[in-house]
C-alpha cells in the first residue's frame, strides 16, 4: 500500500510515482484524500502552501512547475476550495474553469468554429485548453463547480453546468456508462470505460435520466470485475454518489499502482464513511 | 522507475536536447537527399511460441548494433485490458527483445504512455506483461507520467512549435518502437512511428492526447520521427489486427516480426505486408519525401516480402490506400 504521507515530496508537492517531481495532479488528489481525515496536518499545510505557490496569473494551474500552460488539473486543484486555497486563488480558479471549453476536430465543428465562432452548443471542458471536450476533464470540471454554485449565485456557472450536463449525456455509450468521450467511430458502437463511467456518474450525481440509470447498470457490472484501483475508486464513487452500491461489493479493493490511486482510494473509502471531498452537499468541514 | 533512467533523467541538460534536435534536423536533410541501403528484417513466426526468442535474437545479430553498455528502451503499445484481442503488442514479443537485447550487453528497460487509458500497469498486468516478464514492474516506466522536457521541433510539419516528452524516452541511447501491426481509421496503418505518439507526455495533454489530432495526426507522426532519431524497429505482425483499427478490428494473422533500424523503412514494409500502399501513408510522405526511394532502398533480410503478404481488411474510407 502506497503511504501518501510518505511519498510526499520535500517541497511539500506529491509525484505520480513515488520518488518522482512533483504534479499538481497528484498533488491535489493527496491533499483532498488527507483533508478528509486531518485537514490541519502539517504534511497537508506544506502540499497547500507548494500548490498555491504553482498557480499561474490566469488562474489555473499547470501539469507542474516546468509547464507554463493552465490545463484540466485546475479543477481537480479547485475542489480543495475558498479555505485551503485562499478566496482569491480559488475565485481565479473557478472563473479559468468557466472560461474553458472544448470543441471537436470534426471538418462541419471546424467550419461551424470558423464561421460562427462556436464550437457546439453544449460545449464540454479538453484535458489542455484550445483542443476537444473529453468526459474526464468534463467530469471534473463539473464537479467543481457545483461546489462553488453552492457558494455563489452566478448565472454562468449554471449555464456551464447544464452545458456540462448535456454533454455527457450525449456521449454516453450505447451499452451505458462513459469511455474518453468517442461513443461511435465511423458508426460503430464503442464501449465503456469503469473510471470514465465512475467520475462522470459522480459528477451526475442528484440527476436522473435513461442514459445515467444504464450507466449505473453498467457500473454495477463492472465493478466486480474490475482491473485497477482507479477504475474501482471511480466506481465506488459515482455508484455512491447515486445511492447504487451495493453493500459488500466489490471484495477487497485492488492495491493502488501510484501516489494518485492511493489518494482516490482513500477518497472513495471517506465517501462511503459519509465525508465525501468531491460532492458539495457531503463537503467536509 | 529503472535506476539508470533515473540516473540519466537527472543527468540530461538543455544543450543535450539542442544537440538531439540539431542531430534530427541534419539526419532530417540526409534522408532527403540521398537514401542510404537499409536493412529490414522479415522473421517468420507462427504464433507465440518460445521459438521467438532464438529468432528474435539471431534478427538482431544481423544489424550489428552497438548497444554494450547502452540503454536502451523498450516501447511497446499497451492500449486495452483485454489479452484475448490483438490490441497491445504481445508480451512474448517484448520479453524475447528484453533476452535478445540484453544478450548484447545493453542496460534495458520498458516503457510506455497510452493514449486513452490511464492505469498503464493494471493495463500491463492485465495483457499478461507481469505473467511474462520476470520483475516487470521494476523494469517498466509509465512514460504518461514521467519527468517531461519540452523539445522545441525543428521544421515541424505539424502546428506544434515544441512538445512535451518523457525524458526517458529522450535520454535513452537506443529507442526500441514495439507496436502491433494494425489498420488505423485516421491514418490508414500505425506501425512504428505512429507508437511514437507513446513519448508524448498524457500528465501533460491528458488522455487521448488530443493536441496531436488538433496538429495532425500525420504531420506530428512525421516529426516525432525526426524528433527522436536514436531508433529500432519490431514489429509485432505475428497476429495484427484489421477494419477498424486500431482499437476495434478484428484479428489477422500474419505470421511475421518485422524489424530495422529506420522507422520508415520497416513501416513501409509492413503497408506492403498489409497490402497497403506505403506511398499512400501520408506520414511516411511528410516525414521521407519521397518514399519510392525509401522502399527502393531497403535490402530485405529473411523471408521474401510476398511470401509473408496478407490482405489486411480495410475500413470503406481507406480503400484507396490498397496496394495495386
Amino acid at each position: 500500500m502506497i503511504s501518501l504521507l510518505e511519498s510526499q515530496n520535500a517541497d511539500g508537492g506529491w509525484p505520480y510515482q513515488q520518488g518522482g517531481p512533483s504534479w499538481t495532479e497528484p498533488t491535489a488528489y493527496a491533499l483532498l484524500a488527507l483533508m478528509t481525515q486531518e485537514p490541519a496536518s502539517p504534511p497537508v499545510g506544506r502540499g497547500l502552501a507548494w500548490l498555491r505557490a504553482l498557480q499561474r496569473p490566469d488562474g489555473g494551474w499547470p501539469p507542474q512547475r516546468a509547464i507554463r500552460q493552465s490545463a484540466w488539473m485546475t479543477a481537480v486543484a479547485a475542489l480543495l476550495g475558498p479555505v485551503a486555497l485562499g478566496a482569491a486563488r480559488y475565485r481565479a480558479a473557478i472563473a479559468w474553469i468557466v472560461r474553458q471549453s472544448g470543441a471537436d476536430t470534426n471538418l462541419p465543428s471546424r467550419l461551424r468554429q470558423l464561421l460562427l465562432g462556436a464550437a457546439e452548443d453544449d460545449p464540454g471542458w479538453p484535458w489542455f485548453p484550445d483542443t476537444s471536450a473529453w468526459v474526464t476533464p468534463t467530469a471534473l470540471s463539473m464537479l467543481a463547480l457545483r461546489q462553488a454554485e453552492t457558494r455563489t449565485d452566478s448565472q454562468k456557472i449554471k449555464s456551464r453546468l447544464e452545458a456540462g450536463t448535456s454533454y455527457l449525456l450525449r456521449h454516453a455509450c450505447r451499452e451505458g456508462g462513459w469511455n474518453h468521450g468517442a461513443a461511435r467511430t465511423f458508426d460503430i458502437d464503442a464501449p465503456a470505460y469503469p473510471e470514465t463511467t465512475g467520475v462522470a456518474l459522480l459528477a451526475l450525481s442528484g440527476r436522473q435520466s435513461p442514459e445515467i440509470a444504464a450507466a449505473c447498470r453498467w457500473a454495477r457490472e463492472a465493478l466486480p470485475v474490475c482491473q485497477s484501483s482507479e477504475a474501482e475508486s471511480w466506481l465506488r464513487l459515482g455508484l455512491s454518489a447515486h445511492g447504487q452500491l451495493a453493500e459488500g461489493v466489490p471484495a477487497p479493493p485492488r492495491p493502488p499502482r501510484n501516489v494518485q490511486n492511493a489518494a482516490l482510494a482513500m477518497l472513495a473509502s471517506a465517501a462511503l464513511a459519509g465525508r465525501s471531498a468531491l460532492l458539495p452537499e457531503q463537503k467536509h468541514a | 522507475m529503472p535506476e539508470e533512467l533515473a540516473t540519466t533523467q537527472r543527468a540530461i541538460r538543455r544543450r543535450d536536447f539542442l544537440a538531439a534536435a540539431a542531430g534530427a534536423s541534419l539526419a532530417a536533410c540526409a534522408r532527403s537527399h540521398a537514401r542510404r541501403e537499409t536493412k529490414v528484417s522479415i522473421l517468420r513466426q507462427t504464433g507465440y511460441t518460445q521459438t521467438l526468442y532464438g529468432e528474435l535474437r539471431r534478427a538482431l545479430a544481423e544489424h550489428r548494433l552497438q548497444v554494450r553498455g547502452k540503454r536502451v528502451l523498450l516501447k511497446p503499445n499497451l492500449v486495452e485490458f483485454d489479452p484475448l484481442t490483438p490490441i497491445n503488442t504481445h508480451p512474448l514479443v517484448v520479453a524475447a527483445a528484453l533476452d535478445a537485447f540484453r544478450e548484447m550487453g545493453a542496460q534495458v528497460a520498458i516503457a510506455e504512455g497510452p493514449g486513452h487509458r490511464r492505469n498503464t500497469l493494471d493495463m500491463a498486468e492485465a495483457a499478461g506483461y507481469f505473467a511474462t516478464i520476470p520483475q516487470f514492474e521494476k523494469l517498466f516506466t509509465d512514460l504518461n507520467l514521467a519527468e517531461v522536457a519540452e523539445v522545441r521541433l525543428e521544421r515541424p510539419h505539424s502546428r506544434l512549435k515544441s512538445v512535451y516528452l518523457a525524458r526517458p524516452a529522450l535520454a535513452c541511447d537506443l529507442l526500441v518502437s514495439m507496436p502491433k501491426m494494425k489498420t488505423h481509421h485516421w491514418a490508414g496503418a500505425t506501425l512504428s512511428m505512429k507508437n511514437l505518439f507513446g513519448t508524448v507526455s498524457g500528465g501533460v495533454y491528458g488522455w487521448p492526447k488530443n493536441i496531436l489530432h488538433w496538429a495532425g495526426i500525420s504531420e506530428c507522426v512525421a516529426d516525432l520521427y525526426h524528433t527522436l532519431p536514436r531508433h529500432f524497429a519490431i514489429v509485432d505482425g505475428i497476429v495484427g489486427m484489421e477494419g477498424n483499427g486500431p482499437i476495434q478490428g478484428t484479428p489477422r494473422a500474419a505470421n511475421v516480426v518485422v524489424a530495422g533500424r529506420d522507422l520508415a523503412a520497416v513501416d513501409a514494409v509492413c503497408c506492403q505486408i498489409m497490402s497497403i500502399d506505403p506511398r499512400k501513408i501520408d506520414y511516411l510522405r511528410l516525414a521521407i519525401g519521397d518514399v519510392p526511394a525509401l522502399v527502393e532502398s531497403v535490402r530485405q533480410i529473411g523471408e521474401a516480402l510476398a511470401a509473408v503478404r496478407a490482405k489486411f481488411r480495410l475500413l470503406p474510407a481507406w480503400q484507396g490506400i490498397r496496394l495495386a
